[in-house]
């Protein structure tokens, strides 16, 4: 606990952190601070996380696709396939 | 051509529900296709069929994720080969309650594909290369189009728009750290920027996309 801050983050700054967390970029001692105020905000800070997971869509979606073979399917499928007979 | 968030979003649920998740952008689906959380529901019940179709609809869009990170077409096929594996397994764990399928495998995606970056011991190379190639032909790995890059075309074009409006500094720092997995002490020091300069820009940079994204959500 040493080095936390002394006083309750705002939901403002909560977001900000929040936005951080979901692509992994706070460093330990802010992801410590954002796990306590992550549990004093309680729902509220669940479903605004959950909000921020949509970036991570987003992102991906800014890609242009990339193809892959047939066969890598075909692999894929076949693996799926024999994983239900076993 | 306007985008229709619904055609992948929850059948059942409400608007109320929908607007409680920030729906970045979908792709448009032909009339009567299965949405995306019925092909969930699907490989929950053990369907191959409809892995198969999930497959179809977003392989190259998570292999465009992965090939971000790793920059080898043969591990990306590796690493799409593995993740779809572990979609099959690990739908159970999947619940539309906290978001939806494509959010789901994205982030599944690219915890994958940073891990094996990491386990390659190849980082900094890769890093190199990255920046090579982002200034010299950002998108060097694509292909021809493809009916599901024509399919993406629009929301690609439209997300692009707001990360686009983003100044160089705040692209490349989101870039480092979620494409790459890199924490603001290692952006500071790849990019020679004080940590509090790296912070700030990661703070509103992502702040302008999510609000432009939930901008983009309003209009459409």
């Amino acid at each position: 606990m040493t080095g936390l801050k002394n006083y309750a983050m705002s939901f403002d700054e909560f977001q900000n952190q929040a936005r951080l967390y979901v692509i992994g970029a706070l460093e330990p001692e802010e992801l410590e601070e954002f796990e306590l105020a992550r549990k004093d905000l309680g729902q509220q800070a669940e479903d605004f996380i959950a909000k921020c997971y949509s970036m991570h869509e987003a992102f991906a979606l800014s890609l242009r696709p990339a193809k892959s073979s047939d066969a890598l399917k075909e692999r894929l499928m076949s693996m799926v396939r024999n994983r239900q007979k076993s | 051509m306007a985008l229709d968030f619904s055609s992948t979003g929850l059948p059942e649920e409400t608007a109320e529900t929908r607007n409680a998740r920030l729906p970045a952008a979908a792709p448009i689906l032909e009339p009567g296709a299965p949405t995306d959380l019925e092909l969930m529901n699907g490989i929950q019940a053990e369907d191959p069929d409809a892995l198969s179709q999930l497959y179809d609809r977003y392989n190259g869009i998570i292999k465009a994720l992965i090939l971000r990170v790793i920059h080898n077409e043969a591990e990306a096929d590796d690493l799409l080969q593995e993740i779809f594996m572990e979609i099959w397994n690990q739908a159970k764990n999947f619940s539309a309650q906290k978001g939806k399928p494509l959010g789901w495998m994205v982030t599944l995606a690219r915890r994958r594909a940073i891990d094996g970056l990491r386990k390659k011991q190849a980082y900094a190379r890769a890093g190199e290369r990255l920046q090579t190639e982002t200034e010299q032909q950002p998108e060097a790995w694509v292909h021809n189009a493809t009916e599901e890059e024509i399919t993406f075309g629009d929301t690609r074009h439209l997300v692009r728009q707001v990360i686009d409006t983003l100044p160089v500094a705040q692209q490349e720092a989101i870039n480092l750290a979620f494409f790459r997995g890199m924490s603001q002490r290692e952006i500071a020091a790849k990019t020679n920027t004080p940590l509090g300069t790296v912070k700030t820009r990661l703070e509103l940079g992502l702040k302008k996309i999510y609000d432009g994204l939930k901008e983009l959500r309003d209009e459409l």
